[in-house]
């Protein structure tokens, strides 16, 4: 039930014409020439505006609903998480050791020069095309397509049946994205040749 | 010891610091999340699925979780590390030889650091999955894309730092794609590099880069992409 | 609520014309947009790099003598390596000698001119200060290979004359240099301009294929 004080407030079209029990009745039409002075206690006219089946806006009784209090269901998930991710990263540092080889030396190439693996997947590109397209065009391309995604996607349908373009779009990127950066971590030796992972790993974290 | 406990409770700096008792009713639980500034980059309600951990699997939050892990040993390390091509390699050793915990330090600070990037792209996944960059969350997905290259570049300066030869090649082989954009690629190589190649010029610019600029950079965008989340209505629902 | 139209509305200019208001804040836009536009142009020119020494300055090598002392080869064509500029400094008679005599120099070259004019085809300049930063992808390339005679880099395997034109693998152009001076009897390299390698496909002196003889790199 929604009631609004404001006098000259425009009809409402599906106000029933049998009202509930307390709600003061204003028949349509008369609104605008209210008489009684404005602002004085217990002389405004109400007119009733809409009559909505449903519970109202502002729920007074709480029943459960689809939501919880970030105040300990929230919270206490994330803490888990952070605990669980701290430990993990513990444990890991304390078993695994990271790399450290020998001094920089400008003039000493080693037999393998690798980016870091998350450029491996374009250093292994630029092996095929030429160098502006691979070094420059393809990354441009990668976050400028990345990020055009939902102004190309217009349409609010979430399941995948709904957004096939995207999802082989997208699949593409990520997927295209991961194998060369697989061939390029683990199947490229010296010279940029190929190697087998078991005739040798040449790779670094 | 409740005497104890029920003095502090009662002292004025306790309620100066603590509006009110532990939060155990709804109430006070609401109050807890809306008057804590950290905590209010929370609703004080969130949609029931949003605390699935299978839902989110958590991606962003430990994105997050790892950047403040990396923050905190970054500073530890700091304090022992030089950004000078006849130091930082020797630091480094330092670090691991003769600092208590360094090691570990040193570690965490790596593996953290490699693990962010595969959780941000995890991360970007999981939303695409559930198709959550449809309206209103356009703009956070750009927002986000921002993080992700950001989260790269800070990688990159980094792997730099311990001056050695792995770190030497990967820069030096990195920053040559930079040469061959078609406009300007010289120009930005020797820009990035500060000279004409890898050298105490570019040790000192990607430890700049690194330690204060990025991830400067990096917060204010988190801090936008988290306010994001709230008002374009929390966190998307399930496909 | 056409009755009441006169709470929110604003008196504006008629079409067409602009308002004193949306003057000014038309203005206090663009004034910003150009103060950013300084700032950023101001960030620029303070972080540009400042170099006075080592590679983009220019670099003193000395005479043909003292090339000729530092490594005694270089008359038979074997280039001089400048360590803290990372240069190939060719001695381009002497070097085209040793690859027609396939490594052998029957009348070494000790001082081999003054021709240095950028305009001069390479083969017949005097001095070359080739950058050992292969143009592919940054690697060191190690000093001629014997067999070939060639320049062999170990990284990606490209392949460079002794004049720096590119024969094989990915680079996308032949070995980058930098202009030679003459003061005085000296050279001087002015690292301060790269000039980059001749396209792929040119062909001025050494015109044997990749496949013709044997390499130091598969
Ligand atoms: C530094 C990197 C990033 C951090 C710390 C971060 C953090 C977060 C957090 C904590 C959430 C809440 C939900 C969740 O945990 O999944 C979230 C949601 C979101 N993120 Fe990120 N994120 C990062 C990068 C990205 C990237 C790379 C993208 C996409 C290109 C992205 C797009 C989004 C979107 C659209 C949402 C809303 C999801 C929804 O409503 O379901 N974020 N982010
Ligand atoms: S860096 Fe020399 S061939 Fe790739």
């Amino acid at each position: 039930m929604t009631i609004e004080k404001r006098p000259n407030a425009t009809a409402d079209k599906n106000a029933p014409t049998q009202a509930p029990d307390r709600a003061p009745m204003v028949s349509p039409g008369t609104g605008p020439k209210l008489p009684g002075p404005p602002g004085v206690p217990g002389t405004e006219r109400f007119r009733l505006l809409a009559y909505v089946k449903q519970e109202s806006m502002v729920r007074v009784d709480k029943r459960p609903d689809e939501t919880l209090l970030t105040w300990p269901h929230l919270l206490r998930a994330e803490f888990l998480m952070a605990m669980l991710i701290s430990g993990l990263l513990v444990v890991t540092s304390l078993w695994i050791q990271a790399p450290l080889e020998e001094m920089a030396n400008p003039a000493v190439t080693p037999h393998v020069a690798k980016a870091p693996w998350y450029f491996l997947g374009l250093q292994e590109i630029l092996s095929y095309f030429n160098a502006t397209v691979a070094g420059v065009i393809v990354p441009t391309f990668y976050l400028l397509g990345l990020a055009a995604i939902p102004f190309i996607d217009r349409t609010p349908f979430k399941a995948a049946r709904d957004r096939k373009l995207m999802w082989v779009f997208f699949l593409c990127l990520m997927l295209g994205g991961l194998l060369v950066t697989l061939i390029g971590s683990f199947f490229r030796g010296p010279g940029w040749n190929w190697v087998w992972p078991w005739e040798g790993l040449f790779f670094n974290l | 010891m409740n005497a104890v406990m029920r003095f502090i409770k009662e002292s004025a700096l306790w309620r100066s610091l603590f509006r009110q008792p532990y939060p155990n009713t709804s109430r006070t639980r609401a109050l807890a999340v809306m008057n804590n500034v950290f905590l209010h980059l929370h609703p004080v309600r969130v949609k029931r699925h949003a605390v699935r951990y299978t839902y989110t699997f958590c991606l962003g939050g430990i994105s997050f979780f790892l950047f403040l892990a990396l923050t905190v040993t970054g500073l530890y390390l700091m304090f022992f590390y030089v950004p000078s091509v006849s130091r930082a390699y020797q630091d480094i050793q330092a670090i691991e030889a003769s600092v208590a915990f360094g090691t570990l330090v040193r570690n965490m600070h790596r593996w953290a650091a490699h693990l962010m990037v595969l959780t941000v792209f995890l991360h970007m996944i999981r939303v695409f999955y559930h198709g959550a960059y449809k309206p209103p969350r356009e703009f956070n997905w750009v927002v986000g894309v921002i993080l992700l290259f950001l989260t790269l570049m800070l990688s990159f300066t980094g792997y730099l730092l311990p001056w050695d030869q792995i770190a030497f090649w990967a820069i030096t082989v990195g920053t040559q794609m930079a040469l061959y954009a078609p406009l300007l690629g010289q120009e930005s190589s020797f820009f990035l590099l500060g000279g004409i190649q890898v050298g105490q010029e570019t040790l000192l610019r990607f430890y700049v880069l690194h330690v204060i600029a990025f991830p400067l950079i990096a917060a204010i965008f988190m801090i936008v992409h988290f306010w994001r989340i709230r008002k374009d209505g929390g966190i998307s629902g399930p496909v | 609520m056409t009755q009441h139209a006169s709470y929110g509305e604003v008196h504006g200019p008629r079409a067409g014309e602009i308002s004193r208001r949306g003057f000014m804040r038309r203005m206090l836009g663009v004034g910003v947009g150009i103060l950013s536009l300084e700032f950023l142009g101001g960030t620029l020119a303070f972080l540009w790099p400042n170099l006075t020494e080592g590679l983009g300055a220019e670099i003193t090598i000395g005479s043909a003598t003292d090339i000729n002392n530092a490594q005694p080869e270089w008359k038979n064509g074997l280039p001089y390596i400048y360590g803290p500029a990372n240069l190939f400094i060719v001695n381009v008679p002497a070097a085209k000698a040793r690859v027609e005599g396939d490594g052998s120099v029957s009348s070494p070259i000790e001082d081999p001119g003054t021709d240095l004019d950028e305009d001069l085809p390479l083969a017949d300049r005097s001095v070359l200060a080739l950058w050992r930063k292969c143009p592919h992808l940054g690697c060191q390339v190690p000093q001629l290979c014997d067999q070939s005679q060639w320049f062999e880099c170990l990284c990606h395997g490209s392949k460079y004359t002794v004049l720096g034109e590119k024969r094989d693998g990915p680079a996308p152009r032949g070995m980058d240099g930098f202009p030679v001076l003459s003061v005085d009897g000296v050279y001087v390299v002015d690292t301060s301009q790269i000039v980059n390698g001749p396209p792929p496909g040119t062909v001025t002196f050494d015109q044997r294929a990749p496949t013709d003889m044997p390499h130091c790199t598969g």
